[in-house]
């Protein structure tokens, strides 16, 4: 991996990954852009952890490059810890390895475990261990922080501290790489996101881009022949629940609603499927 | 080698280990306390029939029992564990995303897989001298040429004995550090080498391989025999050393590539 000089935290190009048959990177390409909070998205089997693994160096690609500007740590699936020893020992082991370290005290408080951190992790709960993950991934003072499922056994309150401090360390300029299979958690989190389907990048832009896509809506209306007659290039089906179901943008539904109340005819109900997010998330992955 | 402390950290922080230290420094005064009470000798084993009568044929008597049992399993223990561990735990990634090479995490682990047996090794030496002694006294010593050592001299020899079983203790630590690396697995890691050993007693038991036999990791735990005599001699010494040497070199050659090339899934 070289070092990036650019306003990119991290570039890959044409990264390709193949176990046996499977193949897990198909000529993935991703950038990321410094200080920001980048998700990644996608069904299980897309080649997220993989590609998470190859930036972390834990995995070598059969083809591509990546470049990252400065360090990287962080933790991929469900974070490690030894056991016999107490959450203090586990981050003062790592922080041992590297040149220059953050304050292990700090990183403690910075995740809520200074109060637990002389106790054994072989008690701990699985919350309690990713926050550890996430404490051994800020003990490296990296510049990328790389989070595979953050929230994964956090309580609600524990959730909402993760996103404060997902928050707080991109405000300090530090760039965070998130996959999580909770929507809702990237829709408040992250500023740019790809999405990966079947170890290929099917998109990838801000967040604010993916909500523009075209989503699905259902519709019931006063007249829905006539509405159907409205609809010009809007993609406007009849659906089996009586409804009709409209493809269309969040800004493209604002005039198609505009034109069928010039022309009449009452919009009863309207309803979009799910998160804008979750939305366009669904259209890309299926 | 910034990784060696805190390898030897962990591995003390682990209770077998600590349980493995606990046993080599009682376990002898146990065997002292029961051939105390009881009316038989081990007469089977070198240095048996003279555990009541000298305090420095107990440890060799130890140190034969040793060499078939208590060397491989403690290779295993402490070896077999130091890098399939990582595995069981989950620990490769964060490990492996700090500031230091695999070469230089092997490295460290590697030397910390071989101090603790060997501090455990001298442990069961002392322990068993000290117990010996605490049977026995410090009373001379008949060697196998049938000749009387003195005490200083016997004590020499004794701690020499076990000194010896140093290099094939290693070889079996490089042969534990190879199958914990190659299959991820604590269990193939600390009951492999045990078994191994095991194995490579029932074949020199059977004398099928010949003169081949001394190529067998369990063969130079063997030599200190040559040195408890008056007119010593040192070949299955120096032998015993190449062999291990040619296992340790055998065994830690692939496991380094391995650890080196592997993809931490």
């Amino acid at each position: 991996m070289a070092s990036l000089a650019s306003v990119e935290a991290v570039t890959a190009r044409g990264l390709r990954k193949q176990y046996g048959e499977q193949v897990a990177l198909d000529g993935v390409d991703l950038t990321v852009r410094r200080g920001t909070v980048h998700g990644l998205l996608g069904p299980n089997g897309a080649g997220k952890t993989t590609l998470l693994r190859v930036l972390l160096g834990l995995v070598r690609p059969d083809a591509g490059s990546v470049e990252v500007a400065g360090t990287v740590g962080g933790f991929v699936e469900t974070p490690g810890a030894y056991p016999y020893l107490t959450g203090r020992q586990n981050l003062a082991h790592l922080a041992a390895l590297d040149d220059e370290p953050g304050d292990v005290e700090e990183v403690l408080q910075r995740v809520g475990l200074a109060d637990r951190a002389d106790t054994r992790v072989r008690g701990w709960s699985l919350g309690m261990r990713q926050r550890l993950g996430i404490a051994a991934g800020l003990i490296r003072r990296p510049d990328v922080l790389v989070l595979d499922e953050p929230a994964n056994g956090l309580d609600p309150v524990g959730a909402l501290a993760l996103r404060s401090l997902v928050h707080e360390l991109a405000h300090d300029g530090l760039t965070v790489l998130l996959c999580s299979h909770d929507l809702h958690e990237v829709d408040a989190l992250a500023d740019d996101v790809t999405v990966l389907v079947a170890g290929r990048v099917v998109w990838g832009g801000t967040t604010t881009e993916l909500r523009g896509r075209p989503g699905a809506s259902l519709l019931s209306t006063s007249d829905d022949a006539l509405a159907q007659r409205l609809a010009g290039e809007l993609d406007v089906q009849p659906h089996q629940s009586g409804s009709l179901l409209v493809r269309a943008t969040t800004a493209e539904l604002d005039g198609y609603v505009l034109e069928l109340a010039r022309h009449g005819v009452a919009v009863r109900e309207l309803v979009r499927e799910g998160l804008p997010l979750e939305q366009a998330f669904l259209e890309l992955a299926t | 080698m910034r990784t060696l402390p805190w390898e030897l950290r962990k591995l003390v922080a682990q209770s077998r280990v600590r349980a493995a230290f606990v046993v080599c420094l009682l376990a002898p005064a146990a065997v002292a306390l029961v051939l105390s009470v009881q009316s038989g000798l081990p007469k089977d084993t070198l240095f048996g029939r003279h555990v009541l009568t000298s305090g420095f044929a107990l440890p060799l008597v130890l140190l034969s029992f040793c060499a078939l049992w208590v060397f491989p399993l403690l290779a295993g223990l402490v070896a077999g564990e130091v890098f399939a561990g990582e595995d069981a735990h989950g620990t490769w990634p964060a490990l492996l995303t700090r500031g230091r090479t695999r070469g230089e995490v092997f490295t460290g682990k590697l030397v910390a897989a071989c101090l603790v047996p060997v501090a455990l090794l001298a442990t069961a030496a002392l322990s068993s001298l000290a117990a010996g002694v605490a049977l026995a006294g410090r009373e001379p010593l008949v060697s196998l040429s049938g000749s009387t050592l003195g005490p200083g001299r016997a004590a020499v020899l004794v701690l020499v004995s076990w000194a010896t079983a140093v290099p094939p203790l290693l070889g079996f630590c490089a042969l534990a550090v190879l199958l914990s690396v190659v299959s991820r697995s604590t269990v193939v890691g600390v009951a492999g080498p045990a078994l191994l050993g095991l194995l490579m007693q029932l074949l020199s038991l059977l004398g099928s391989l010949g003169t081949s036999s001394n190529a067998l990791l369990t063969t130079p735990f063997l030599a200190w025999r040559g040195l408890v005599r008056e007119d010593a001699y040192y070949g299955p010494l120096w032998q015993g050393a190449l062999v291990s040497l040619g296992w340790a070199i055998a065994c830690l050659v692939p496991a380094r590539l391995v650890l080196l090339r592997r993809d931490v899934s």
